[in-house]
């Protein structure tokens, strides 16, 4: 294992323990520009295995850009460029011999409104393993999608239609069959963008009790606004402010003994 | 010029009527010092419009009217000799005594349409006076009342406002009404065409061989000279469009999956309007490229390959027509394809889609039936079109699936049949409504189709 501390400058600007023992995800001095503006000034964090992490922060603050550097989503934006080092199980994501599309795989994103595919529950569950080949045949693929749904807490609801649309489902059910989505492809970490703002409180209780069963499995990074979210679901919590990691910490240190005045001044609702 | 002076009296008039109820107004706010329901510009725009809509409203009922006043009375001034004789036809007899009018005469007219010339100009210029005075006068009486209308509780606002609607509601129902008009002028002479044609034999029939009535049946035991079995057009038509389509479908797709997910939005802007210019260049130009340019490029390359092609061929002006739709399969799509939600990208990306991937299996399928829709209005297009084939496929009516062959179409045909002086009673040039009707009733069907389409998956996607 690489030494962590060698690899990284200063890190005067983070308060907290951004590293941990058992790294999967490692960011180190990431920049990211949007044309001539700075959205994220250098920025270095490690997501354990197995863990969930939230990032918070005010709007505007960055945080969701930087979730998208960890499957390069945010190549799909012309404009932006990204600078330092992001490595995914000691390899760097954005090394030039870096194919993209299988990252994606090993990295799987839900977003912030539910976006099934106009097409059945069924095939937007399976669009996934068949794109990447990952079943040997029909009956391999059924077991695929009927795990993923299992696992996403949705199959006892649409096992009697598969056939029918995605797009008929509710919105927090549409949620959780972008999950199913995501899980499908087995992926090693799971990056969700503010995944309840769409959704009622009921979908909300359901889809955070998901991720933290979801958690024991896989790497979990979540951005949120809601900062009882973040105290619910994750173990981690970062602060953003204006592109800056701020200050990471065990969710309950940050909300209860914030080291850093911006911290507490977020949590304590004085700003945001 | 009559005419014109007495609209531009009409509207001064109702300026006058502006400033008028303007000035009330204000003096009303300035006097009293109330506060006035609405702006004193709309007291002025509701009195002007009090006295110009009536009196407008006048002014045509005048100016139609009178013509067919005119046009009834002066059937006493036809000497009954000629009312008595044969060939009488009064409107032929309307149009000389209307052309003497003007001053169009052509050698020496009977003294009675000079006459009947010089009662008609008496009426017009006493119709002139009775129309003026009756316009400024209703234009000033309907001004004075919307004038004494005004007062600080008068909601001329609102007032306004549902004059302005019934002038947008009454505007689009002229243009419903033209449509309207125009589709029963061609089934009312389409009846008459298949009151000596049956329509079994125009629909079902394949040889299409229309000629002069004179021709026609001419005591010489032939039954039917005139042929009128309008397969051979309708098949020309189809395989005309289906070659077009084969060119612009392909063509006009891609280019709207390049410009719309491929292309950065630079290349964007300089391709689409360069794109669109396609739609801009006036057909009877495709036409002359069809047929002097391309036609003889495909005889000449078809005798290399040892095809024998014809110099009008359905190929040449299948080819030119798919050219000339492109922009409307391309532009259309594009729309809709950029109408695909972003999200449905990013989760296709987020899954680790391709770019082509994301394209073929998530943005085209959602886009779809914005597609289908376009590539069907694209067709009613092509059916439609007229000044390519008429210049590039031909006019004979052969029936046949071979494109090097000449064909002709429903639109060539129709524009063969009328171009000329006609015979108007003849089966022949009644045909050509015939073709029209079936034509019109053709295209609608489509568009009526594509908008299903469109409508029917939109709600299902959303």
């Amino acid at each position: 294992m690489v030494n962590i501390k060698d690899d990284f400058k200063d890190l005067d600007l983070t308060v907290g323990d951004v590293f941990s023992k058992d790294a999967r995800l490692k960011a180190r001095n990431v920049n990211v520009f949007y044309g001539i503006n700075k959205a994220i000034n250098n920025v270095t964090i490690d997501i354990g295995n197995k863990e969930v992490i939230s990032f918070i922060g005010p709007s505007g603050c960055g945080k969701s850009t930087f979730l998208r550097c960890f499957n390069r989503m945010n190549d799909t934006i012309d404009s932006c460029r990204i600078e330092g080092k992001i490595t995914l199980e000691d390899e760097n994501i954005y090394d030039d011999k870096i194919d993209v599309v299988p990252l994606r795989a090993r990295i799987g994103m839900v977003f912030q409104k539910p976006n099934p595919f106009p097409k059945s529950i069924y095939d937007n569950v399976a669009y996934g393993p068949r794109i990447h080949g990952l079943s040997e045949n029909k009956e391999h693929l059924d077991n695929i999608v009927e795990e993923s749904l299992k696992r996403a807490g949705l199959w006892e609801e649409v096992n009697d239609r598969l056939l029918s649309p995605g797009t008929g489902l509710s919105g927090g059910q549409q949620q959780r069959l972008c999950i199913a989505r995501a899980i499908a492809v087995s992926p090693e970490v799971i990056l969700m963008d503010e995944p309840c703002s769409a959704l009622d409180p009921i979908a909300t209780a359901k889809i955070e009790e998901l991720i933290h069963e979801l958690g024991n499995e896989y790497s979990i990074v979540i951005v949120t606004h809601s900062m009882q979210q973040a105290a619910r679901v994750s173990k981690r919590t970062a602060y953003f402010h204006l592109g800056k990691l701020i200050e990471v910490g065990k969710t309950k240190e940050i909300f209860t003994r914030p080291r850093h005045n911006q911290t507490e001044a977020y949590i304590s609702g004085k700003i945001g | 010029m009559f005419n014109f002076y007495l609209l531009v009296g009409i509207i001064f008039i109702s300026f006058i009527f502006f400033i008028i109820g303007y000035n009330e107004a204000k003096n009303i706010k300035k006097i009293n010092n109330i506060k006035l329901h609405s702006l004193s510009h709309y007291y002025g725009i509701f009195v002007l419009l009090a006295s110009l809509l009536p009196s407008l409203g006048m002014y045509f009922i005048f100016t139609i009217g009178d013509d067919l006043l005119f046009a009834s009375l002066i059937q006493n001034y036809v000497p009954i000799e000629v009312v008595k004789s044969e060939d009488y036809n009064f409107t032929i007899i309307l149009a000389q005594i209307k052309n003497s009018v003007e001053g169009l005469i052509f050698g020496i007219p009977d003294q009675w349409v000079t006459d009947a010339a010089e009662v008609w100009k008496s009426w017009v210029y006493q119709s002139q006076i009775i129309t003026s005075i009756s316009c400024v006068f209703t234009a000033i009486i309907s001004g004075f009342f919307g004038y004494k209308k005004i007062n600080h509780k008068f909601r001329s606002r609102n007032a306004v406002e549902n004059i302005v609607m019934s002038i947008l509601a009454v505007s689009s129902v002229i243009a419903i009404l033209t449509t309207v008009a125009i589709i029963f002028s061609v089934v009312f002479e389409s009846i008459r065409f298949f009151a000596l044609i049956p329509y079994d034999e125009f629909l079902f029939g394949t040889v299409w061989n229309p000629q002069f009535e004179g021709a026609e049946r001419a005591g010489s035991g032939q039954e039917g000279l005139s042929q009128y079995g309008a397969i051979p057009l309708f098949a020309g038509t189809f395989l005309i469009s289906i070659i077009a389509l084969c060119v612009s479908v392909p063509i006009g797709l891609f280019s709207a999956i390049y410009l719309s997910e491929y292309a950065t939005s630079k290349e964007r802007a300089f391709f689409k309007p360069l794109l669109e210019i396609l739609a801009g260049i006036p057909t009877v130009v495709y036409g002359f490229f069809a047929a002097l340019t391309v036609a003889p490029f495909l005889r000449s390359s078809g005798s290399v390959l040892g095809l024998d092609v014809a110099s009008e061929s359905a190929l040449a002006a299948g080819l030119v027509m798919g050219i000339m739709i492109i922009p409307f399969i391309s532009s259309l799509s594009d729309d809709v394809i950029n109408a695909v939600p972003q999200s449905l990208r990013d989760a296709g990306y987020g899954l680790g889609s391709t770019k082509n991937e994301t394209v073929i299996k998530i943005v085209l399928p959602a886009a779809l039936p914005g597609v289908v829709a376009s590539i069907i209005l694209a067709v009613s297009r092509a059916v439609g079109e007229t000044m390519i084939v008429v210049m590039a496929a031909g006019l004979a009516a052969n029936l046949t699936a071979n494109p090097l062959e000449a064909v002709t179409t429903v639109t060539s045909q129709i524009v063969t049949i009328l171009v000329g002086d006609q015979e108007f009673e003849s089966a022949k040039t009644l045909s050509a409504f015939a073709l029209a009707l079936t034509l019109i009733i053709i295209t609608l069907g489509m568009n009526f189709y594509a908008l299903h389409i469109v409508k029917k998956y939109r709600e299902q996607y959303e």
